[in-house]
């Protein structure tokens, strides 16, 4: 059941040029927020701009929530900017999380970008009902864009990076990694990145038969399933079922039931 | 005594004047999560047509200048789903259920609203006749709104008043030059009453991919970048017809609410602002009781067409 709560800032921190991370203080939402879950942040006052902004959970505490995120528009640069103190309108949590397979031998978690935004809170529920910490791929433009490489160490994940311009770790996507880490059959992996790296992860996947689990990112408006604006195409041949819902069908899928192809590939910025 | 915000909207009865827009509450389920839905004056559904219809490809969604541009292109469960499975749960909440449907035809229209009428599933009838999002012709643009053309709107209406004797609401478009004329066909058609505005045409493009933001390429913006122009339309079409309005576009809160009212509407509908707010329309229901507190007024129907312009 989500809640619609003003919400304290109590961290603001420059994780990387460009990138924040907010600590929320919000203990009713972050009692039932599960990992890969979100939350829609009421940036503006005034109707300017209009819209909540989704974000999904990065770390789940007992008193409270951490989103991270990368300045992209005037909704993001308002959250980055904001004064210690300051109250948002925070709704959640919202959509499916991360399905928990207690009984796949490897998880591996994959990383593009901000698209590590959910691992966090991942890896800290895969070593909480598991007993043991996830691998990670975390991959990035160059160094000084790589996120929470140290905060998965800490947590005991055998972190695997990779640069565009191979300033630390690989020079390779993140998808040439993971297919060096073999997963197969018994295998289960967690992706969110750019649709291109998903769709790629998703391929190798398959290929391998291993599971897929990726987390999807979309324009949205209500983040309650009402409005239909942030759909992606589905597998589901039945025409009422052809285009799920990030928000609520989402924002994890099974790779499987997304038709990768319908894509359009070209308007990704 | 009449409660005071009771209206009666073309024959719906309605126990506070605020209902939601089309398209932008599903079919109540959604937002019952937040509030108690029984709350409102009505529930208006997402449009419902004779088959299930998948929509437009994704992106269908952009931000805009204090509001929002859609392309959805009438997705929804269709008229047997809808029968099945939405309208049980909207039948338990004490609101009547305003059905929006959407036809390829005047007989389409026609037999929807005469199954929604048999099942009991609708208390009113909202026939949609202004989507700008939906592309029905073969291969290419569909044909004009049939909002934009009086004669169809006429035609289109004579239709489903003679499949239903259901409260009938015609939903119009503000992509026309002058707004009174496709309100008055309705009115002769047999509408009880005028819904309006839908969405005005819009596009936006990324200038870094050169790419029009929606698949679609245009959409429908909402939001209150919109409230100006729809409550000049309400105003206009509120002194043109005889049969009452509904008035929507970028209702943000109570203030905005009566504006509509005073313009002459009788009934308001709350659209994009449930996206930031869900519960906004239970704060307007509210605040319009303490409206007419604060000014000495006994029925929410003496705001109605009450703007003074001495």
């Amino acid at each position: 059941m989500p809640f619609i709560k003003n919400c304290r800032v109590l961290v603001r921190h420059e994780v990387a040029p460009g990138h924040y991370r907010l600590g929320l203080r919000a203990p009713e939402i972050a009692r039932e927020a599960k990992p890969g879950q979100f939350c829609m942040i009421q940036v503006a006052q005034g109707f300017h701009p209009f819209l909540r902004r989704p974000m999904s959970f990065e770390r789940i505490f007992a008193d409270g929530v951490s989103i991270l995120f990368k300045v992209e528009g005037e909704g993001t640069r308002i959250l980055a900017d904001c004064a210690p103190d300051q109250e948002f309108s925070v709704q959640g949590p919202l959509g499916r999380g991360f399905p928990l397979d207690m009984e796949a031998e490897r998880h591996i978690i994959v990383a593009g970008g901000i698209g590590v935004a959910p691992f966090p809170a991942l890896a800290e529920g895969i070593i909480r009902a598991c007993g043991r910490a996830p691998e990670v791929v975390l991959a990035a433009r160059s160094q000084d864009l790589l996120l929470c490489d140290k905060e998965f160490q800490q947590m005991g994940c055998a972190v695997h990076l990779a640069t565009d311009d191979g300033s630390v770790g690989d020079q390779a996507t993140a998808v040439e990694v993971l297919e060096r880490l073999a997963p197969a059959s018994g295998s289960c992996i967690y992706a969110c990145g750019p649709m291109r790296m998903l769709a790629a992860t998703a391929a190798l996947a398959e290929r391998l038969d291993a599971a897929c689990f990726v987390s999807l990112e979309a324009q949205m408006a209500c983040g309650d399933g009402a409005c239909l604006g942030c759909v992606v195409e589905s597998n589901f041949e039945n025409e009422g079922e052809q285009m799920v819902r990030v928000c609520a069908d989402g924002p994890v899928f099974d790779a499987k039931t997304i038709h990768w192809e319908a894509h359009n590939y070209a308007a990704d910025r | 005594m009449m409660p005071r915000l009771q209206v009666n909207l073309g024959g719906l009865s309605m126990k506070n004047p605020v209902t939601v827009a089309s398209g932008t509450f599903g079919y109540g389920q959604e937002y019952d999560r937040y509030f108690d839905i029984g709350l409102l004056g009505a529930v208006t559904t997402k449009s419902i047509s004779l088959h299930p219809r998948a929509g437009n490809r994704p992106p269908r969604l952009v931000e805009t200048a204090a509001g929002m541009l859609n392309a959805i292109g009438l997705q929804n469960v269709g008229l047997e789903v809808y029968l099945s499975e939405k309208a049980p749960f909207l039948r338990e909440r004490k609101t009547p259920i305003i059905a929006n449907i959407y036809g390829h035809s005047p007989d389409e229209y026609a037999t929807l609203a005469d199954r929604l009428e048999k099942e009991g599933a609708a208390d009113a009838i909202e026939a949609n006749l202004s989507c700008p999002n939906v592309h029905d012709a073969k291969g290419g643009r569909g044909p004009a709104l049939v909002a934009q053309d009086p004669q169809r709107v006429l035609l289109y209406t004579q239709a489903v008043r003679s499949a239903t004797r259901l409260p009938l609401l015609i939903k119009l478009s503000p992509n026309v030059t002058d707004i009174r004329e496709p309100a008055l066909a309705a009115q002769e058609g047999g509408a009880d009453a005028i819904s309006l505005i839908n969405t005005l045409m819009g596009m936006a493009i990324d200038p870094e991919t050169r790419r029009p933001r929606l698949a679609n390429i245009v959409g429908g913006l909402s939001g209150p970048a919109i409230r100006p122009v729809a409550l000049k339309m309400v105003w206009d079409v509120a002194r043109t017809v005889n049969i009452s309005v509904l008035g929507m576009g970028g209702i943000c809160d109570v203030g905005d609410a009566i504006q509509f009212l005073l313009a002459g509407a009788t009934a308001v509908a709350i659209g994009s602002m449930t996206f930031r707010q869900p519960n906004v329309t239970v704060n307007i229901i509210n605040g319009l009781s303490e409206y007419l507190d604060r000014h000495n007024i006994n029925s929410i129907a003496d705001v109605v067409g009450a703007v003074r312009t001495d």
